[in-house]
């Protein structure tokens, strides 16, 4: 009883870390079975496993939950609270209270997401909730608007915190240029959250009064119109994708570099120029999403060339990425396994969106089963890939205990290959013509099926693996192998070095402070 | 949640208000009354939006000129149906038109547009455009970019208003046309993009009917346009333009953002240099 | 590295120059273009840029994680420490090479934009209408059809959409184009039918449960075939008296 009390009233921010991290992970686990009706549903045309309504109920918990209540919270959400402030010399958060608020909204926000569907006429809107559709569907979209109310404001919340921590709680020597790349990166995906999600906020407030109280904000025929609400929601929900590949890239360098003993290639470069440059362009270039929609032709062919740039923060990063390997000394943990798998997904879905990048070229694939699989590799992919790699590498840090077992191996290689034979098919029925969230699609050539057969198996070996790795942390966080040390792989950041696993309440156990010329990347051979 | 959206709404609130105070002032003429249900002239916007008259349809212009309607494409046009016989009553949309047009600042006719009125009454001739023209009031220029004509074959008045959805007809009893007060805002192309009518038009909803006319074809020094154009969205309903709430509220909303962020900062400095923080 | 920084800047004035040329396209002959086959044309282009990116950034990180796994416990990594110069070097020389190929790729899609933007004169004019869950189109003659309509081969076919519902997407995956169609909006796309064929129309954005089978088929045929199937609608359609 004791126990539970100090889970639900700590205001401490591991606690906290830990409650965004269980949430995050029940998240993926429902999503994940929702993702596993839709590949049955998608299967063969004619399946009877999910169709008309019930798929689009899947389809929206699926999307919904991945992305609101798992890749952000997970990523900002757990790295952010658990990791941010030990690697900073912090003792806690700036806005202790503040910060328990924000995790019980987001958990809120999740069980929301859950009645949402045990309720007749569950949401139907995806997770774009694009009107009229979303104003005329008979289904519930107020638990969709309700739902990013909860998890849209507990993001704001912990953005300020995690923000305003960083900002003004460094340990004295920690300066600007020695935070370790997932402070950085975390901290340009909250600036990103803190600035454009009440834009978001106001987009599907107005869906709710113009479903429930006759407003025509959304409704063309009344002077509103239906292509504003598309731009606004992409205006946040773009930068939301980088809210997610950021951190996913910061705990990236993290664990590549420490376990490679080598310091990040070109450090200045890659925040100055990338982590600052992807976070200044990050709010110019929604309208790829909008490239069918019928807006003026001059705004299409503006944004090609905005979201073209992109490749070039994006780039200097993956650069000082690759370039982290350069003459390292890898030691291959399983943490390192699934990092080695992020920089393969980077490429092939970083490299996938540069014709969807180009309008004339989009005109034909948006809306088809390439952008599904374009977007599940660079997002879907690659950040839940770099999130297990990271729970991996801080393993130890939080139980003591190691993560290291055949088990955990063999689901990174059942999710690896897995994820691989899901969505490689889809791009090759997606440039043939095979349009996104279909139930059905005996219109098309035969063809198609034997692709989605083999995307479905591969769906049921990811989830496999993904399972495995799950079963894997609960054991471990038990009955996994003790660690020797505190600072097992041999970092030279913050939370490693100055205190033990798992820290304690007030996080060190003398005031910190660094000496002149301290890096988190400085190695030394032991 | 709400105590934030009470902040935001105040915020929002307080754009839109002002926003709101310029169209405000502007007045617009009181109905015209008739014994014809209005909404039976209505233009079937959904179908008819986008249509392109026939380019070869030919008038012959006050100076006895023919043209083809063809001519009169390669910049926004306004066209207005109507007649110039005056026998029964005059028909009063083109002065109406004439007195939004002299309040329209930001467009300049000739440069920007031109207008063209062309009569749907067979009996019409050469005399009574020219009696008809020599009375028309209306600024210089104005009058100088308009057009007045009548068909030059039988039949394409009505061809010409069967394409754009106008609907005209002879009342023995009033001894007049019934018809709406319709004026069409084509593209450069020609084609229809705004219909706007004269009981409920201001110059505002003018002004911002010839912006989007122009389309595509914004230049990059006419981004004053393209901001107005952007704050205003048209109602099919009321048949005029009304403030873009939404993206005053989506804007509104970033500036929240965006003053949340230094508000938070600010603030924990205040307290940090108070030190009322563990450390 | 010079040498790359040189091609860096070619690729550069190359992709500037390249958004000269769309202008001097459209000026060419009176030819209907085949957007298409220029989509595909153009697809194959940036497949191959792609894949020369991903094979050279992929076997490089592959040789590496290989190449540099640690031999000795406790070893510590090499990497090279950068001047200030070589820092800013490797974050310019990279970003330069990049700009080049976006400008590159921009400017390739823009000449390809112009071409699935400008509707060629004489163009035929069919107005379409979606509905939850079919489309409706007009040939503006008195021929209306639902979900069903035949076209002239190789003649340019120019939709004018709009939606009585909810947004619609109308794509057309053999003629690599797709357009919305948005209530209270007039949107258009064109294509030509190179080709006698049927040609599956799906839609693209969801609608609703039965966006899934939300499918229209347009027929190319001869223009003479063409010209019988309009007579034959306009003679079925025409109003019978006992209706008005």
């Amino acid at each position: 009883m004791n126990t539970l009390k100090e889970w639900v009233f700590s205001t401490d921010h591991k606690r906290i870390g830990i409650l965004y991290l269980v949430g995050s992970f029940a998240a993926f686990g429902l999503a994940g079975i929702a993702a596993l009706i839709i590949r049955l549903q998608q299967y063969a045309p004619g399946m009877d496993v999910a169709q008309g309504q019930a798929y689009y109920n899947a389809l929206y918990f699926h999307a919904a939950a991945m992305i609101l209540a798992f890749l952000i919270p997970g990523l900002t959400g757990f790295f952010g609270n658990y990791m941010l402030p030990i690697m900073i010399g912090a003792k806690d958060m700036a806005f202790p209270r503040l910060n328990a608020f924000s995790v019980w909204l987001y958990l809120m926000g999740v069980v929301l997401a859950l009645i949402s569907m045990a309720v007749p006429d569950a949401p139907d809107v995806l997770w774009t909730g694009y009107p009229p559709y979303s104003v005329r569907t008979t289904a519930n979209t107020a638990f969709y608007v309700f739902t990013v109310h909860l998890l849209g404001f507990s993001s704001i919340v912990g953005a300020i915190n995690i923000i305003v921590t960083v900002a003004c709680m460094r340990a004295p020597g920690v300066g600007w240029n020695q935070l370790p790349m997932l402070v950085w990166t975390v901290l340009a995906a909250l600036v990103i959250n803190l600035i454009f999600i009440p834009v978001l906020g106001a987009a599907v407030t107005m869906l709710l009064t113009d479903k429930y109280m006759g407003t025509h904000f959304f409704d063309a025929a009344a002077g509103g119109d239906a292509l504003l609400y598309q731009n606004l929601f992409w205006f946040y929900s773009h930068p939301a994708v980088y809210v997610i590949f950021l951190p996913a890239m910061g705990v990236l360098f993290e664990v590549i570099s420490t376990m490679g003993q080598n310091p990040v290639f070109n450090y200045k470069a890659a925040v100055y120029g990338g982590v600052f440059g992807v976070a200044a362009l990050s709010g110019e270039v929604w309208v790829h999403h909008l490239y069918t929609s019928g807006l003026p032709d001059w705004i299409r062919i503006g944004m090609t060339v905005t979201t073209l740039l992109i490749s070039v923060p994006v780039g200097i990063m993956i650069i000082s990425l690759w370039g982290t390997l350069y003459k390292a000394a890898l030691r291959y943990n399983i943490a390192m396994y699934y990092a080695a798998a992020c920089l393969f997904f980077v490429l092939v879905g970083g490299l996938t969106g540069i014709p969807l990048a180009v309008v004339s070229m989009t005109v034909h694939l948006a809306k088809t089963a390439y952008v599904h699989a374009h977007f599940h590799y660079v997002m879907a992919l690659f950040s839940t890939f770099a999130i297990f790699s990271g729970v991996y590498f801080w393993f130890p840090k939080m139980t003591n205990r190691f993560a290291e077992t055949a088990l955990g191996k063999a689901g990174f290689w059942l999710s690896f290959i897995g994820a691989n034979v899901t969505f490689a098919p889809l791009f090759v029925v997606g440039v043939a013509g095979m349009p996104r969230r279909y139930w059905d699609y005996d219109q098309f050539p035969t063809w198609f099926a034997s692709y989605h057969h083999v995307s479905t198996y591969g769906a049921f070996i990811m989830g496999a693996g993904m399972l495995l790795a799950l079963i894997n942390f609960v054991y471990c966080a038990f009955a996994g192998e003790k660690c020797k040390s505190a600072n097992p792989w041999n970092s030279n950041s913050l939370e490693w070095t100055h205190t033990v696993s798992p820290p304690g309440p007030g996080n060190f156990l003398h005031d910190v402070s660094v000496p002149a010329g301290w890096s988190p990347y400085q190695y030394t051979a032991r | 949640m709400v105590h934030l959206f009470r902040v935001r709404l105040a915020l929002v609130t307080a754009i839109c208000l002002a926003v709101l105070v310029g169209p405000a002032r502007a007045q617009w003429s009181p109905y015209s009354e008739s014994e014809v249900d209005p909404s039976l002239f209505r233009i079937d916007e959904g179908r008819f939006l986008g249509v392109k008259p026939d380019a070869a349809l030919t008038f012959r212009d006050e100076k006895g000129k023919a043209f083809s309607f063809g001519e009169m494409t390669g910049q926004p046009l306004i066209l207005v149906l109507s007649y110039y016989n005056c026998d029964g009553t005059c028909s009063v949309v083109n002065k109406d038109l004439g007195d939004l047009l002299k309040e329209v600042k930001g467009q300049v006719p000739g440069r920007d547009y031109r207008i063209l009125t062309v009569s749907f009454d067979p009996k019409d001739t050469a005399e009574s455009l020219a009696k008809f023209r020599a009375k028309f009031e209306v600024p210089a220029p104005v009058l100088a970019a308009w057009r007045f004509a009548l068909p030059a074959n039988e039949g394409d008045a009505k061809r010409l208003a069967d394409s754009i959805g106008f609907k005209f007809f002879w009342s023995p009893r009033d001894r007049q046309f019934l018809h709406p007060g319709v004026f069409a805002f084509l593209s450069a192309e020609g084609r229809v993009v705004r219909f706007l009518y004269s009981a409920s038009s201001r110059p505002l909803d003018v002004e911002l009917a010839l912006i989007d006319a122009k389309q595509n074809q914004i230049k990059p020094t006419e981004i004053f346009d393209l901001a107005l154009s952007l704050c205003y969205s048209y109602n099919y309903k009321d048949g005029k333009y009304q403030v873009n709430y939404p993206l005053f509220i989506g804007f509104g909303s970033l500036v929240f953002g965006i003053v949340s962020l230094l508000v938070s900062i600010l603030v924990y400095k205040r307290r940090a240099r108070k030190g009322e923080l563990l450390r | 590295m010079t040498g790359n920084k040189k091609i860096g800047w070619v690729s550069v004035l190359a992709g500037l120059a390249a958004f000269a040329v769309p202008a001097a396209v459209l000026a060419a002959d009176g030819k209907i273009p085949d957007p298409a086959a220029d989509w595909n044309h153009l697809f194959g282009h940036v497949l191959l840029d792609i894949i020369i990116i991903g094979v050279a950034f992929g076997g490089w990180g592959a040789y590496m994680l290989v190449k540099y796994r640690a031999t000795a416990p406790g070893q510590v990594g090499q990497g090279p420490k950068l001047s200030v110069a070589q820092a800013i070097a490797l974050a310019v020389i990279p970003a330069v090479v990049f700009m080049a190929d976006d400008f590159y790729l921009a400017a390739n899609g823009w000449v390809l934009w112009n071409t699935q933007r400008t509707v060629p004169a004489g163009a035929l004019e069919i107005r379409m209408t979606a509905n939850q869950f079919y489309w409706d189109f007009d040939f503006g003659n008195g021929v209306t059809a639902t979900n069903e309509i035949k076209v002239p081969v190789g003649k340019p076919v120019v939709m004018r959409m709009t939606s009585n519902d909810v947004v619609h997407s109308f794509g057309i995956p053999d003629f690599r184009i797709k357009e919305d169609a948005v209530p209270g909006r007039k949107t258009f796309l064109w294509f030509v039918a190179q080709k006698p064929g049927r040609y599956l129309a799906t839609c693209g954005e969801y609608c609703g449960m039965s966006h899934a089978q939300m499918g229209a088929w347009i027929e190319a045929v001869p223009q003479a075939d063409y010209d019988a199937w309009i007579k034959s609608q306009q003679h079925a359609s025409a109003p019978q008296p006992s209706n008005s």
